[in-house]
Parts: structure tokens; C-alpha cells; sequence
């Protein structure tokens, strides 16, 4: 990781700024959704369980699909060819992405979680800057999961694809609506195999029970393992070869 | 200083293959270019231009035979040497032309920050995109992106420059702009390697080499291949006729 690394991230930030129209998207579409999951579940004890999973679940959604259609786009246009015809490495460029995004999802984030817990008056326990840091890690995750799915897709209609594949099952099997613990054995197996399940469980100890960083370390030390295994897988499918 | 270190040789390729699975893309290509001149790959879509240029800047590898690159095989660390065109436009849309050539000399190594700047505006002036510098890119017509895309590729000031059909899609006056900025490109020394499949752009080279089924079937300057055809006054189009109807009469 070098100077190129923020050159890229820097280059993505400009990027976004320059689009106007996406980056008022990127702040209005997570409110709009939350709107709408905040006043379909008027009971509040439902909205108290719910709202941990739903920010969990949109920072996984949002940053997967952004990162997903952005890396595609730059393979697309040709830019990637371009760029790994230069003295960049594949870690540049993956990092470059991460950082790039990062701040745009993390202010998405941020600007989630202060709608639900202020707009929504749910019950809260924990500390807002927990759930941050603890956001943090499943946004990370999220952006090089959407890098390394990527590059599987030829065009955007594929790449939408994986939404169903990806992004759906976490949202049905990784506890939003329903306890895990109340599905089939091999639900709850699948269950346990999806990084959504371990940010839900984590967002709710602190949102729900009131437990710091250190009581939810599993289930960070699990989302910091799936961010350095999907970074690495993102940097090896990112072959000079296969740039086109 | 490419010359010193490669004896005169910009690039060398021997018995080169490349295959995309069963499509044989590449098939034993030797070549040598010299440094310092524009030199022409010359042939119908489908003959290798591209794949020959991708192998030459690495982001291909040769699965049999060896490319050399001012005097080393192509890889990350001497692609700061390289210039590369693609033949998309391959630029940033929403960006301006500014920061896109801005982005593209902080990659290949234009640290310094005032030094940078004057590079990216002297391109930019060069390339006639100054009064649209500010511009985003996707507002800018087709030539106006070719032109841009050729900032991006010059602005490290590389001595090897790959453009793969620079000239696609160009009016006849910036044709001649290009062609113009080409050879005084050659004058101070950086080699040019010119993908196209216009007799026209071939008529600008110095040296030629007609490419057909992932082979060069000839090589050598307008003049040398024209008179091979036994007729001095044969167009280059007539000399490439000529060189395919040999092939196909050796091939069968």
C-alpha cells in the first residue's frame, strides 16, 4: 500500500462529489428506507429489535452494491485496463477503493443511525461512537466483498444479480426479522456461515443490552477475519491480466 | 537514454504466443522495433493489434516466447517507461479533463506537486483541451476524448508509447494534429507503437508491420514494403494485398 492508494481513493472522492445527483442518493435513499421500516412497525419493541439489524443490513447492501457497480464501471470504461497497465499494485487499487468509500458510507452510516435513534426514539443502550467503530468493520467487509463479486460479472445486469444471491439470504437467514435460533438446524448452520449474522449480533448487544467493544470482540474478531479474507480473495482476482 | 540502455531496440518479441482459450490470438510472432521511430502495426480487425499491445505492456503474458521491453520483460516496475492509449476512451467521466490527466501523472510518478501541475497543463494546452479543462469528461465530444486520453498517456512523458487506434473516429484536421504532435514525439526521441487498420495512418510510420492472424507477415518501411511488391509505385494498400495473397499462397 503507497502513495497510489490514496491517489485512488482520492480520485473516487472526487468522483462522487462531482456526481451530484448519486451523492444526494447515497444520503436520501438510506432515509427513505428506514422511513418506511420505522413506520410499517409502529409497536416500538419490534422497532427496538429491528433497528440494530436494519443498520447492520443497509451498510452491507449500500456499500456492496456502490463498490460492486463503481469497480465494474471502471472495467467497463476501460479504465481498469489503464490503471493496471500503470505502476499501480492490486492492494492499491483494493485499498484505494476501501478508502475512497469508506467516508462516504461511514457519513451514510452515521446518518442512519442518528435518524433511527432520534427520528424513531428507540430504546437505546449503548454508545453511538461503539456502533460506529463497530460499523466500521462490516462496511470494510462490505466494500471488498462488493470488489471481489465484481469481478465475476461482465456488465451491471449480472452484477444486480448478486444482489439475490448475496445480500438476500444474509437478510433472511442472519436474524433481521426473525431469531436464529428459532430455524431449522441447517438454516441456523448457514446462519452462522454469513458475516451479517455476526454484525446483527454484535449491533444488538450494544444497541439492545447496553455491551461495549470488548463483550462484542467474537463477533468483531469474525467481521475483521472476513474483511482480511475478501480483501485478499479481491486483490488475487485482480490480475494485470485479467484486466479487461 | 531508452537507446543507451537498449542498444537501439525499443521492443523485441520472440516467437511469441498468446491464446484466449481456443482462439489462437498470437502465433509465434517475432518482431524487433526500434527505439527512437513511429512504427505502424498494420492489419484488419481480428490480427492480434491488440492483444500484441497488451502483451507489450504486461497486462498480458505470453504463454510461450519472450517480449523485452527496452531491454527487460514488461511488468509493473518498468511501466512507468510506458504510455498507453487504449483504444477506449478509457477516462473517468464524471471527472474534468484536469483531473483525469492530474490522476494519471500521480500514478506513473509525478510527485512533485508544482512540477505535476505544469506537466498537466502543458499536455493539456497540448493536446488544444485548455478551454475545456475544467469540463467534465462526458460532456466533451468523441475527439475532444481521444484527445484526452492521449494526455493521460503522455503526461509522465514515457519513452515507450503504445496507441492502440488513436486515430478512430478523428476528423481529417485533428487527424493531422495527431500525426504532427506524433512525429515531433519521435523526433525527441520516444518510440511510438501505432495500431491501426488505415493505409492513411500507415503512410505516417516509419517503419511497418503487417500483422494478419496473429502473425507479422512482413516488416519494414512504406518504401521497402512497396518496393517488395515488385511495383515502386504500389500503394501500401496494394503492398498489403500483395504480402496477405504470399501468405496464402505459402499457407495452402
Amino acid at each position: 500500500m503507497g502513495s497510489s492508494t490514496f491517489t485512488i481513493a482520492g480520485r473516487l472522492m472526487n468522483q462522487l462529489i462531482r456526481d451530484r445527483r448519486t451523492l444526494g442518493l447515497i444520503i436520501i435513499v438510506p432515509l427513505v428506507v428506514m422511513s418506511l421500516i420505522g413506520l410499517s412497525f409502529p409497536d416500538e419493541g419490534i422497532l427496538d429489535y429491528i433497528a440494530p439489524a436494519m443498520l447492520a443490513a443497509l451498510a452491507l447492501f449500500f456499500s456492496f452494491l456502490l463498490t460492486g457497480i463503481s469497480f465494474l464501471r471502471e472495467r467497463s470504461q476501460g479504465t481498469m485496463e489503464r490503471l493496471m497497465a500503470s505502476p499501480v499494485s492490486r492492494l492499491d487499487v483494493v485499498f484505494g477503493y476501501l478508502f475512497g468509500f469508506f467516508f462516504f458510507a461511514l457519513a451514510q452510516t452515521l446518518i442512519i443511525v442518528l435518524f433511527t435513534i432520534y427520528v424513531f426514539d428507540i430504546n437505546f443502550m449503548g454508545e453511538i461512537w461503539q456502533i460506529l467503530v463497530f460499523q466500521i468493520l462490516v462496511i470494510t467487509g462490505s466494500v471488498t466483498l462488493g470488489i471481489f463479486t465484481s469481478t465475476f460479472a461482465r456488465n451491471e445486469f449480472q452484477m444486480v444479480q448478486f444482489i439475490p444471491l448475496i445480500i438476500l439470504p444474509q437478510m433472511f437467514l442472519s436474524g433481521v426479522l426473525w431469531p436464529v435460533e428459532q430455524m431449522p438446524d441447517y438454516l441456523q448452520w448457514m446462519s452462522a456461515a454469513m458475516p451479517l449474522t455476526y454484525a446483527i449480533d454484535g449491533l444488538r448487544d450494544i444497541m439492545l443490552y447496553g455491551k461495549g467493544l470488548l463483550d462484542v470482540g467474537f463477533e468483531l474478531a469474525v467481521l475483521a477475519g472476513f474483511t482480511v479474507v475478501t480483501s485478499v480473495l479481491a486483490a488475487l482476482t485482480l490480475r494485470r491480466g485479467a484486466a479487461g | 537514454m531508452a537507446q543507451n540502455i537498449t542498444n537501439g531496440v525499443a521492443v523485441k518479441a520472440d516467437k511469441v504466443s498468446f491464446h484466449f482459450k481456443k482462439l489462437r490470438a498470437i502465433d509465434e510472432l517475432s518482431l524487433v522495433v526500434p527505439a527512437g521511430i513511429s512504427f505502424g502495426l498494420l492489419g484488419p480487425n481480428g490480427a492480434g493489434k491488440t492483444t500484441l499491445i497488451r502483451l507489450i505492456t504486461g497486462l498480458l503474458k505470453p504463454k510461450s516466447g519472450g517480449i523485452d521491453v527496452l531491454g527487460q520483460p514488461p511488468s509493473r516496475k518498468n511501466a512507468r517507461l510506458i504510455g498507453y492509449m487504449p483504444q477506449l476512451h478509457s477516462l473517468y467521466a464524471e471527472l474534468s479533463v484536469m483531473q483525469n490527466v492530474s490522476f494519471f501523472a500521480k500514478i506513473y510518478g509525478l510527485k512533485n506537486s508544482k512540477q505535476r501541475q505544469q506537466r498537466v497543463e502543458e499536455v493539456t494546452k497540448l493536446v488544444n483541451l485548455w478551454g475545456r479543462r475544467n469540463d467534465s469528461v462526458m460532456n466533451l465530444s468523441g475527439g475532444m476524448k481521444q484527445r484526452a486520453s492521449l494526455a493521460c498517456a503522455i503526461v509522465h512523458n514515457p519513452p515507450l508509447l503504445l496507441l492502440d487506434e488513436p486515430t478512430v473516429g478523428l476528423d481529417p484536421e485533428l487527424r493531422v494534429t495527431f500525426w504532427d504532435y506524433f512525429t515531433s514525439l519521435t523526433q525527441e526521441g520516444t518510440t511510438l507503437i501505432i495500431s491501426s487498420h488505415t493505409m492513411d495512418d500507415a503512410a505516417h510510420c516509419d517503419r511497418l508491420g503487417f500483422m494478419r492472424q496473429g502473425k507479422v507477415i512482413a516488416q519494414g518501411t512504406p518504401t521497402e514494403l512497396k518496393e517488395a511488391t515488385g511495383q515502386p509505385e504500389a500503394s501500401l494498400e496494394e503492398a498489403f494485398l500483395h504480402f496477405i495473397h504470399r501468405e496464402e499462397g505459402s499457407d495452402g
